[in-house]
């Protein structure tokens, strides 16, 4: 059987002014799978979220397509984007803090969204809502539910947003960042159920982070993106361990590990040389080029798009390469 | 309601132009209500407080009057100058002297420990209770209205308020990394509050000020218009509304000059505060 | 370990915190946030602090930089206590141990051109000298180019705004540098250039560094001893790579077992 895609986004432009943060990203999400989109701080991951969501930031313009739930959201209006949010399409933010409303009940809140976009009644709202605290492993969730977001910790915290997200069985979960505000302990546990949770729902997911560990963790395929445009694409196990293209090859090579580590310590971390340029000063041709071992003048002069393998690379990096176990 | 299709059309640079377009009328309209209170100290077409019987009642543009007369034959533009005077001094007057006490009160609220924080929240709480009328009628009924007792009651009416959003500016400022790394070299706390706090909330004060001031023109406009304002001979936007209506009716011209000034300057500093929030935001600022 | 001399010590440091009261007339409740500590560091080595949030880490980071002062125990340095020390220990105490913290966005006064910021040890800890020379030493121990000085920090990236936090800490030329969590807000593509620098100051000037992250084989990479605390209480000391690989204590164990690699994610042992 074949249905439609949970997302299916085509050459989707996000701008404010003359200046675009995205510059025409393409990719697509089956029904209950499982996306990472991975790139530095700055590369135009939360501008490609809040397109999504239709939640750009006054003065931002979103062009394209993006096809959901059989209609194309880059021409909905507010209105009926925001009768679909937390309802088809729901995001988890990175900061649990300031997206919980700070004078109402975390209880209150989860059934709130439960109520707007379901006919059922205040108390069978409040009821599921604390159902949903169960399943998210949260303690004591009777009196937890009666407490205010600043009386709970962040990992908590983060936990009731992933309920709230889930509230509705929606068919996609858009989770920018959800873990780097969090202590590593706490990380694993909400990774797995944000895990257990879409898989039972069968929502699919679009997992935003500058962390490969966490793509590697929960995702099947993989966007890798740098200056507003995604530079490699494919299944994480191919991507991931035989990356394509340079930036890709950058970012495994600069995750330290524990087994490369000398025990004299005389060993070297590995970085990638400057930084992500800023949207005025956008590099001709790759814009990586200017980071990249491996620039030609034809980097220099043409962008390469997505090709066969993957990567939109003029060289890409050899077969032989492989992620160091 | 019917979507409209964004999808062709390319992204506008919309959002600078508005700002700057916002910010542009602020200024001159700013500009030319200041220009104008202080012309009327050195220059005025006629004595605005003499009745001259004969002129009663001029239409705009009679010779010798632009704006015309009012009922007793007082030219309406000189007036509207010493009335612009007197929104001058009492909006500006009331909004700096909160500025002063509110941001003194505010910072120390924030920096200088529990117990002085809750006695300054306490106490701004308490005074924002107190209706702002009431604080001018009994000031008025105390030391008798004019000017000087409007100032005193826009700041007591101001103060908390200003109180508050510095206290919260200045919290959220102290707890940024850098005033850390300044205790760190053991700088006293007035020194931290002096070089970094007051620095990196200046844009919240100025903007402040002008929102304050604004709302401070059109509270002594109110005041003087149940008459518990200035009295003649000085001379107020609110006062020449309230004597318009006595001898004519509310519909006349005569009410709608100084009707309009009022709108004009408070949409105009509005205006200007919205613009200096954008431009001074460092949020915004900051975005490269 | 006998043989040890340290540069700057903590010996048996407790530290609590008291609590709201519950009801109006409950005794204060009291919150013991370190726990009879010891913990140290000597000149040219670099020492790692590892635990999960809200362990300690930074509350033992503010004692040993005497921003507070403990309720018992001592702060040493160089074989002084420094609050039972007079005023001229404490000078030279607060030149000698600096800081650098997590977040090099907001470490930084954004309305402060980045020369006028590195002064400022200088000025508040009334340091004599050249200070232009010492400017201009000090950018390039960190790799920055002199025009740096005229700028804000919005004109600068995270790594480099991290480097001049580093310099205006080696600024007052200290003997001891502590850092809380100073890559955990940069990317992992640009944490190495700030982690080198910090390695190769250790080196060269003969520096102690007290390191504290997340990230366990950062500390690993970084440091040569790590303490690893819980709950207030340190449960264990030993070589990094060692500790991390064959941990005893089950907070240990609980921290190693957390580590996500995306070696094992995509053997999908991970979760
Ligand atoms: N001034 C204070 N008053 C009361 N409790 C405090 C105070 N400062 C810290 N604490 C508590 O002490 C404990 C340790 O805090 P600390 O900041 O040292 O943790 P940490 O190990 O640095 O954590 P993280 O990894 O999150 O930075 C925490 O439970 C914290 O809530
Ligand atoms: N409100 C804003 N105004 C101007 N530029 C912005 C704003 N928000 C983000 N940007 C810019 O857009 C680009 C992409 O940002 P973002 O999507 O937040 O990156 P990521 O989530 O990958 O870290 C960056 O260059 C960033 O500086
Ligand atoms: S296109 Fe050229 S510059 Fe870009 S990644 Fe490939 S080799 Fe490097
Ligand atoms: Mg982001
Ligand atoms: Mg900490």
């Amino acid at each position: 059987m074949t249905t439609a895609p949970a997302i299916e986004v085509k050459n989707l432009i996000v701008g404010y002014e003359d200046l675009n943060a995205v510059r025409g990203v393409s990719f697509s999400v089956p029904a209950g799978g499982r996306m990472g989109l991975v790139g530095e701080s700055g590369s135009g991951k939360s501008m490609t979220a809040l397109a999504l969501m239709g939640l750009l930031p006054s003065g931002w313009q979103a062009r394209g397509e993006v096809l959901h739930d059989g209609v194309n959201l880059v021409t909905q209006s507010d209105k009926a984007l925001s009768s679909r949010r937390g309802k088809t399409i729901s995001m988890v933010f990175q900061d649990p803090m300031s997206s919980l409303n700070p004078v109402r009940r975390v209880g209150d809140q989860i059934a709130d969204v439960i109520h707007r976009h379901s006919d059922v009644s205040r108390r069978e709202a409040m009821r599921q809502a604390i159902d949903l605290m169960v399943q998210m492993n949260l303690p004591r969730p009777e009196q937890l539910a009666r407490s205010y977001p600043h009386q709970i910790s962040g990992g908590q915290k983060q936990r009731i947003m992933i309920a709230m997200a889930l509230a509705c069985y929606p068919q996609l979960i858009i989770a920018d960042e959800p873990t780097t505000a969090l202590d590593v302990t706490v990380q694993k546990q909400v990774l797995r159920l944000l895990n257990a949770a879409t898989r039972e729902r069968n929502s699919a997911l679009l997992m935003i982070t500058h962390d490969l560990p966490v793509i590697a963790a929960m995702c099947d395929t993989v966007a890798v993106m740098y200056a507003g445009r995604i530079v490699e694409y494919g299944p994480v196990q191919e991507v991931f361990r035989n990356p394509r293209h340079h930036y890709t090859r950058g970012l495994l090579d600069s995750q330290p590990t524990m087994d490369n580590i000398a025990l004299d310590g005389t060993s070297r971390l590995v970085s990638i040389p400057g930084m992500v340029p800023p949207l005025q000063r956008l590099p001709s041709g790759c814009a990586f080029h200017p980071r990249c071992p491996a620039a030609t003048d034809k980097c220099r002069a043409e962008m390469p798009e997505l090709a066969a393998n993957g990567a939109a690379c003029w060289h890409p990096v050899g077969a032989t390469a492989a992620v160091e176990a | 309601m019917t979507a409209v299709s964004t999808s062709e059309t390319p992204a506008k640079p919309k959002r600078r132009r508005r700002r700057n377009l916002t910010l542009t009328i602020g200024i001159v309209v700013t500009i030319a209500f200041v220009v104008m209170a202080l012309a009327s100290f050195f220059y005025l077409p006629h004595n605005p407080n003499v009745p001259r019987i004969p002129d009663r009642l001029l239409p705009a543009g009679a010779p010798g009057y632009l704006l015309g007369t009012d009922a007793l034959g007082r030219d309406i533009f000189s007036q509207l100058m010493v009335g612009a005077r007197t929104s001058l001094m009492v909006g500006a007057g009331g909004a700096l002297i909160s500025l002063i006490v509110g941001t003194i009160a505010g910072l120390s609220a924030a920096a200088f420990g529990r117990i002085a924080d809750e006695t300054i929240s306490r106490g701004a709480d308490i005074m924002l209770s107190i209706p702002g009328m009431v604080t001018a009628l009994v000031l008025a009924a105390t030391i008798g209205s004019g000017a000087l007792t409007t100032i005193l009651a826009l700041s007591a009416f101001f103060t908390p308020s200003f109180t508050r959003v510095i206290r919260s500016a200045a919290l959220s400022v102290l707890q940024e990394d850098f005033i850390t790394a300044a205790r760190l070299y053991a700088r006293p706390t007035w020194f931290i509050l002096l070089r970094h706090v007051l620095p990196n909330v200046a844009g919240v004060m100025i903007v402040q000020f002008t929102l304050y001031f604004a709302a401070g023109i059109l509270t002594e406009a109110g005041l003087s218009y149940l008459g518990v304002g200035v009295t003649r001979p000085s001379i107020s936007w609110g006062m020449m509304l309230n004597e318009a209506q006595q001898q004519v009716g509310i519909s006349s011209p005569l009410a709608m000059w100084p009707g309009l000034a009022i709108v004009i300057v408070v949409l105009g500093l509005n205006l200007l505060g919205d613009g200096l929030r954008d431009v001074l935001d460092p949020k915004l600022a900051r975005r490269t | 370990m006998s043989d040890r001399r340290p540069l700057l010590a903590m010996q048996q440091v407790t530290q609590a915190y008291s609590l709201p009261r519950t009801a109006l007339f409950s005794p204060p409740g009291s919150f013991t946030v370190l726990d009879s500590i010891d913990f140290d560091v000597c000149a040219g080595e670099a020492v790692g602090l590892v635990g999960e949030s809200g362990a300690g880490k930074t509350t033992l980071t503010r004692i040993l930089t005497g921003m507070e002062r403990p309720q018992s125990g001592q702060v040493m340095f160089d074989g002084t206590d420094i609050w039972a020390a007079g005023p001229a220990a404490r000078a030279n105490f607060r030149r000698s141990v600096q800081m650098v913290l997590q977040n090099p966005r907001s470490s930084l006064d954004p309305r402060m051109r980045v020369g006028t910021a590195l002064l400022e040890p200088m000025r508040s800890l009334r340091i004599e000298g050249d200070h232009v020379k010492r400017l201009h030493e000090v950018l390039d121990q960190v790799g920055l180019d002199s025009s740096a000085l005229e700028r804000f920090p919005h004109e600068f990236s995270g790594g480099q705004l991290q480097r001049i936090a580093i310099a205006r800490a080696l600024m007052p030329n200290p003997r001891v540098l502590v850092a809380d969590e100073p890559v955990s807000a940069l990317d992992v593509s640009i944490q190495a250039q700030v982690l080198n620098l910090l390695k190769d100051l250790v080196r060269d000037l003969n520096l102690g560094l007290v390191f504290i992250a997340h990230d366990l084989s950062v500390v690993a990479y970084t440091t040569s001893r790590v303490s690893v605390i819980a709950a207030g209480r340190i449960v264990e000391v030993g070589q990094p790579v060692e500790l991390f690989t064959r941990p005893s204590a089950p907070q240990t164990k609980n921290l190693v077992d957390a580590v996500l690699t995306v070696e094992s994610g995509l053997s999908g042992a991970a979760l």
